[in-house]
């Protein structure tokens, strides 16, 4: 028994809610981001590699694998090929907390929603740490403003993560979303649904997405902090920003949209567990996409902010409103919710 | 040939990411080459995406005469491109000098300076030309040359 146990660990760690759907996904969304973008630009987008262009992600990583892979003179060379490695590992790594076939994630303990954050944190000094080690002109320009916009973006982003902990009572993401499927989504929960609003703006900034893509914006210092990158160490960081997406989309998910759990009905308690966990995994997918569409609607609607106004944003309205909701939330709670 | 290799061949012709250089022209050819890439005609169907750096792309877009000052830099943009790299001539003048032929200050065409895979002619070259050039491109790669 305990073997069997062990091998099915092992099957859902590697295999299904594990590292290779995982990347699969999380390419599969990064199609769905770009193509969804083109044709709210009125363009096409992928066409031709695959149906629909369902590959074009696939192809772009195959490409850049089999590329010559160039460490230029005077990078720290220990660092220059670690931070790509390290940044995928840890994307991976905190994937394994979220809830994907169930209702808890592969690994989950007491109080894991905390280190789920603290790795997300570790992104931003991933890509600081990158530029820096590249040692180019370019590099460092986008490395300060990675810097800069992370220590903006970092605040709101973890107050609007913990508004629903403070609901559910629980710093477990297991625990928050069985709380959402006893009650009801926390996105219908008044300041709870404010605090989805900026998860999502502070999701876009760390990804780098286009309203604050200030650290890599290709107009005007070439590729930002990714300028020295190439072949084999540029597809281990697109691929990490493509699962960084889907954590967050996934993390969004697991807090605000109830979880893997579907909307309107319950799964009864003696269903077959593999049943279960194939209709969690679809509604996964299901609020997955809705999430990433919405990244995508902001990208396309917004043009790239200036770094001094990007910043003004994140302290002057973001993070006094994430304060103010964080002081509203148990006294709401309090009344109505607990 | 290994099914490696045809996986490889297959992703490098579905996804050419261009670098489009303006060695100092009249700006005719870079406005018809982001004609190419904006909604009219929009290239990312193809996979084919603009970038900033050198380090990531596959195809270097050269537009405009190559001047003696730029070719030095123009050099060094190419190697800092990994290999397996692609030129692009697009325009008269990166394609032979154009109007500039001849002059004390201009190199007769892109190819005294680079080995050149495609050449797009006119001035400027339609946007339905500068994707011809690369459907051309990108079938020259599938014949392996």
């Amino acid at each position: 028994m305990e073997v069997l146990e062990l091998i099915l660990l092992i099957l859902a760690t590697v295999l299904f809610p594990g590292v290779v759907f995982c990347t699969y996904y999380a390419l599969f969304l990064e199609w769905v981001d770009r193509k969804f973008f083109a044709r709210l630009q009125n363009r096409v987008g992928p066409w031709i590699t695959g149906p629909k262009g369902i590959l074009q992600p696939i192809a772009d990583i195959i490409k850049l694998l089999a590329k010559e892979d160039i460490t230029p003179n005077g990078v720290d060379r220990a660092g220059f090929v670690g931070a790509p490695f390290f940044a995928l590992t840890l994307a991976l790594f905190s994937l394994m907390f979220v809830p994907i076939a169930s209702t808890s994630g592969i690994l989950s303990f007491k109080g894991d929603l905390l280190i789920v954050l603290f790795i997300s944190t570790v992104f931003g000094i991933i890509i600081i740490f990158a530029g820096y080690v590249s040692a180019s002109r370019f590099s460092i320009v986008g490395t300060a403003r990675a810097g800069l916009q992370f220590v903006g973006y970092e605040i709101p982003l973890f107050v609007s993560a913990i508004i629903p902990a403070l609901i559910a009572r629980s710093l477990t993401l297991k625990e928050i979303v069985e709380w959402q499927i006893a009650h009801y989504p926390l996105i219908l929960c008044f300041p709870a649904m404010i605090a989805f609003g900026i998860f999502i703006v502070c999701s876009l900034a760390k990804l780098e997405k286009l309203p604050f893509d200030i650290p890599e914006a290709e107009t005007e210092i070439v590729a930002g902090w990714a300028t020295e990158f190439s072949g084999k160490k540029l597809a281990l960081f697109r691929l990490s920003t493509d699962l960084k997406m889907l954590l967050l989309a996934g993390l969004a998910t697991a807090l605000f949209l109830g979880g893997p759990a579907p909307w309107g009905f319950t799964l009864p308690a003696d269903l077959n567990p593999y049943l279960a966990a194939l209709i969690y995994s679809i509604w996964f997918v299901i609020k997955t996409i809705i999430v990433v569409l919405i990244m995508s609607t902001l990208k396309a609607a917004f043009a790239r902010y200036r770094i001094d106004q990007a910043l003004r944003g994140f302290w002057r309205y973001l993070t006094p409103l994430s304060l103010a909701i964080l002081i509203l939330t148990p006294i709401v709670a309090y009344h109505f919710y607990w | 040939m290994g099914i490696l290799d045809r996986m490889v061949k297959w992703a490098r012709i579905r996804s050419p990411w261009i670098l489009h250089f303006n060695t100092g022209g009249c700006n005719a050819c870079d406005i018809e080459v982001l004609a190419v890439l904006t909604p009219r005609f929009d290239v990312e169907r193809f996979g084919i995406l603009l970038k900033g750096s050198p380090r990531h792309a596959d195809v270097l877009v050269v537009t405009g005469p190559v001047t003696r000052q730029v070719a030095k830099r123009l050099k060094r943009i190419y190697y800092q491109m990994p290999e397996p790299k692609f030129v692009m001539a697009v325009g008269a003048c990166a394609v032979s000098g154009g109007v500039f032929r001849g002059a004390y200050n201009v190199h007769m065409g892109l190819d005294q300076v680079l080995p050149v895979d495609v050449y797009v002619p006119g001035c400027p070259p339609k946007p339905e030309a500068i994707i011809d050039g690369v459907v051309k491109l990108l079938k020259k790669l599938e014949e392996g040359g």
